[in-house]
């Protein structure tokens, strides 16, 4: 915190500063301006106030000499009165201009000047001197104006380097006009001007000179006593700044910056005309020294800033201590928390500012934490106790489900079934047993929900169908009685779809009913499976009364059927397409073991396994019934479908073997003509053979097998009597009435008609019989 | 399954079957034409087939044995209604001659009428 507020407020401060060191800068350099240009005009008048008077004395003799027109002879007292009046002045003269046109007029010229304390005299008259061609005298003459001289030295005057005041004067001509007369001079002594200015003062400025107008003998004398500046001292420095005060002079400016740098400063030069001599005052300052004010207020604000600065610092550590020590100490409370402490004691912190504010939120939070571990603790012993009881519900479903052992299952099938459900407890089910007359009751359902209401609904359904399946109903009648008593009093409205068959063990008879449920399927003993013809009524619990269909069909011996719930064909695919029924069907057919639990784990295995290629979203159930009277074997022929009865050699054993064999043909479709014809055949060979059996003592072994093809059905009679060709006696004369004919060899006699082929073999110690009959029968012409 | 036999009228006898008349069944109705064939000169024999389901040669040879009784004194055996494979068997072995299977007791009322007629016309 404290870094973050050091490093907005520096930069802020610091701006601040040089702003303000910006507008001090600009004021210095106004008032620079202004004070220079005080500075020169002082500098200047204080010269001309001296040199004006000197002026004004030489004009005014020069006057004088016009009016008074002395004679000559008065002119070196003139001249002595002059020096005697201004002890400035060096030198002075009178001289006489030389009239060519007047005869006895000659150069005259006295010099007076000042030599120590005296007064010396010279003749510029002399030849070696002539006056009249010197500037000073000429410029005056010419002009006929008063002129100050250049510096020059006056070799044979005055002997010395100096300036030159020059006034002519005149007098009155023969024609009373204006006649230039010569010139009155005062000289100044470079000497003085260089004293005069050393006596100035330079002020705040660093260095300042008096200069000469531009000549061949510019002079420059130094103002003040020192010559602080090294630079400014500088010979090519005077130059230059003697150069740009001229261009300052000529565009009229009076305070400028120099155009270069001098010793790597910015400097100032400021320039200013005297009023008598045509003689600058300049001078000069480097901006340092300009803003050495500036920055020495620059100076006192940063050590003001820097001090302000570490005030603040210290203030902001302490403010921050104060606030942080509380946070940390609440951070350190609630880190014990992490280690599941919820018992944490937070720091009393009691100030009203934001870490009171945060302690209270913090022990706010706490309490609630606390409130809602505790509620979780609750929740989740609650949940696992429901898991519990989930767990025991499963269970004794599961227990209400019949066992697969041995105990189970009936002596002339085979029954497998597996229950998958979606959640722990569900609401399919199925049931099994023999009921009381002997026949064999299954059935699958599905309750309309899941969870443990359906697991109650389905409870109630398998205790009705125990009761009512096991008093011998017919299964239309029994799902409408369970339907009654379902109806009365479902306010929870459920509603369950039932498949309810009744098998006779002992003939193949199916009879099946439908409450609302997928009709089963038959797998044949040749691995095709084909739906049940059903009809289905409504589901149970919906509405009463409702009167169910029956639907009867006969079952191979060998045939599987197969019940299942829509969790099976709805079951989807990982492109979600539904298993469907033609799947299943499919899925029944695959080589394999093909006993009804290998069918069922195989179809458990295809939808109700997390890997399977179909996942199921709902509860699966799969019944299977296999059709295995122990006297009959079956088996899949590369001709078709083959089945074997062991026979018992009596005339009950001939029905048995009648009965399985209209299972066997009503199943597969054989027309009822045929049927009967096959009847027919059966009892009279069998009986023939019974006969035969009793006349032995009982100890015949006889077999009847069943080959089913496209298009025949052929019959295979196996016996170990003694052998006998039955084919071998000759046909009845039908020509002779019956009445009349010994009665014998008819029934043989009916199964050669019936039949399309009949053969007669001896094998294995066997008669062997064979019997063809087309599928469907061709007419045949009966003899008269 | 098995075989109902009902003695509808005992003079002339007419019998009805009912289910199965097979070499299991055979018996009962052998025993039941003992019954009906003691006594002399019976003019004909009726039998009932309409409610007959099956029939093997067993049961044919009752029928054949109840003709060989009463044929030789002028008797007659009349079958009525069988079903088909009932009439299917019976003609295979042609059982009953020709005239003596009548489709309805209306067809052998009709029957008898007519004979009567030519019985009297006859005399």
């Amino acid at each position: 915190m404290l870094f973050w507020i050091l490093a907005v407020s520096i930069p802020i401060y610091a701006a601040a500063l040089y702003m303000s060191y910006q507008a001090t800068a600009q004021r210095l350099e106004a008032g620079a301006a202004r004070d220079a240009d005080e500075l020169a005009t002082q500098l200047a008048s204080s010269l001309d106030t001296v040199i004006r008077p000197i002026e004004g004395g030489v004009r005014t003799v020069a006057r004088q000499l016009e009016e008074v027109n002395p004679p000559p002879e008065q002119y070196p007292l003139r001249i002595r009165g002059i020096l005697a009046a201004w002890p400035e002045v060096y030198g002075s003269t009178i001289a006489v201009e030389v009239r060519e046109d007047e005869p006895g007029s000659r150069p005259f010229a006295p010099y007076y000047y000042r030599r120590g304390a005296a007064v010396a005299y010279s003749d510029l008259a002399a030849e070696s001197y002539g006056y009249s061609r010197l500037k000073w005298y000429r410029e005056a003459a010419d002009t006929q104006q008063p002129v100050w001289s250049t510096p020059y030295f006056d070799a044979g005057g005055g002997e010395t380097w100096m300036v030159t005041y020059s006034v002519p004067f005149f007098r009155k001509g023969p024609a009373d006009q204006r006649l230039f007369a010569g010139v009155i001079t005062a000289d100044l002594a470079l000497d003085w001007v260089r004293n005069a200015a050393r006596d100035l003062s330079l002020g705040p400025f660093d260095t300042g000179w008096l200069v000469s107008p531009p000549s061949d003998q510019a002079f420059m004398a130094h103002i003040g006593r020192a010559d602080s500046h090294k630079a400014a001292g500088a010979v090519s420095f005077q130059e230059v700044a003697r150069t740009e005060a001229e261009k300052m002079l000529a565009r009229g400016a009076s305070f400028a910056l120099l155009p270069r740098r001098v010793a790597g400063e910015p400097t100032y030069l400021a320039v200013r005309n005297l009023e008598t001599l045509d003689w600058r005052v300049i001078l000069v300052m480097p901006r340092k020294t300009l803003l050495s004010e500036a920055r020495g207020l620059l100076k006192r604000q940063l050590w003001l800033g820097a001090a302000g600065l570490l005030l603040l610092t210290v203030a902001i550590s302490l403010i921050a201590a104060g606030i942080s020590r509380p946070i940390h100490a609440l951070a350190e409370s609630v880190r014990t928390a992490e280690e599941g402490n919820l018992d944490f004691q937070l720091p009393d912190v009691t100030s009203r500012d934001e870490t009171g504010v945060l302690a209270v939120a913090l022990r706010r939070l706490r309490d609630s934490l606390k409130t809602h571990v505790q509620l979780r603790a609750e929740s989740l012993a609650a949940e696992s106790r429901l898991e519990h009881e989930l767990h025991i519900a499963a269970s004794i479903q599961q227990s209400m489900l019949p066992r697969g052992d041995s105990a189970a299952q009936p002596r002339a099938a085979r029954v497998a079934a597996a229950l998958v459900p979606a959640k722990q407890v569900g609401g399919d089910f199925y049931d099994y047993f023999v009921s009381r007359d002997g026949n064999l009751l299954f059935a699958v359902g599905d309750v309309s929900d899941k969870g443990i209401p359906a697991a109650l609904f389905m409870a109630r359904v398998t205790g009705l169908l125990r009761v009512l399946g096991n008093t011998g109903n017919s299964p239309e009648r029994l799902l409408a009685e369970i339907n009654a008593r379902l109806v009365a009093g479902n306010d929870a409205c459920m509603f369950v779809t039932v498949g309810c068959g009744v098998l006779d063990l002992s003939n193949g008879l199916l009879k099946y009913a439908s409450a609302g449920h997928e009709p089963p399927l038959v797998r044949r003993v040749d691995g095709s499976a084909h739906p049940l013809r059903t009809e289905s009524g409504t589901a149970i619990g919906i509405d009463a009364p409702v009167d169910y269909l029956l639907s009867q069909a006969f079952i191979a011996p060998g045939d599987t059927l197969v019940l299942y719930t829509d969790g099976v064909t709805e079951a989807e695919s990982h492109d979600r397409v539904q298993c469907g029924a033609d799947r299943l069907a499919r899925l029944l057919g695959e080589p394999g073991a093909q006993d009804p639990s290998a069918l069922v784990q195989r179809v458990i295995d295809s939808v109700g396994r997390p890997a399977a290629e179909f996942h199921a979203s709902d509860d699966v159930t799969v019944l299977a019934v296999n059709l295995q009277p122990p006297a009959v074997t079956s088996r899949r022929d590369a001709a078709g479908e083959y089945w074997r009865i062991e026979a018992v050699a009596s005339p009950n054993g001939i029905r048995q073997v009648q009965l399985w064999l209209r299972a066997i043909l009503a199943a597969r479709n054989v027309s009822p003509e045929r049927m009967a014809d096959v009847e027919l055949t059966t009892e009279e060979l069998l009986t023939n053979i019974v006969r035969e059996n009793t006349s032995r003592g009982g100890s015949v072994e006889v077999a009847v097998e069943c080959l089913l093809s496209a298009d025949a059905i052929t019959l295979t009679f196996r016996d170990s009597g003694k052998p006998f060709d039955p084919l071998a006696h000759a046909p009845p004369d039908l020509a002779q009435d019956i009445a009349d004919r010994a009665i014998g060899g008819l029934g043989i006699f009916i199964v050669r008609e019936l039949a399309d082929a009949v053969n007669y073999s001896f094998r294995d110690g066997r008669n062997v019989l064979e019997i063809r009959l087309r599928r469907t029968p061709v007419p045949k012409g009966v003899s008269p | 399954m098995s075989l109902k036999i009902l003695l509808e009228q005992e003079n002339p006898p007419v019998i009805a079957l009912e289910g199965r008349l097979d070499s299991n069944t055979a018996p009962d109705l052998d025993r039941m034409l003992d019954r009906v064939l003691a006594k002399k000169g019976i003019p004909r024999i009726v039998f009932q087939l309409g409610d007959l389901d099956y029939l093997s040669s067993a049961g044919i040879r009752c029928f054949v044995r109840a003709r060989k009784a009463i044929e030789p004194h002028g008797g007659k055996v009349a079958i009525v209604n069988p079903q088909p494979g009932v009439q299917k068997v019976l003609d295979i072995v042609k059982a009953i001659p020709a005239g003596g299977v009548f489709k309805s007791v209306a067809e052998l009322d009709a029957y008898l009428d007519e004979m009567q007629r030519k019985v009297r016309e006859g005399e």
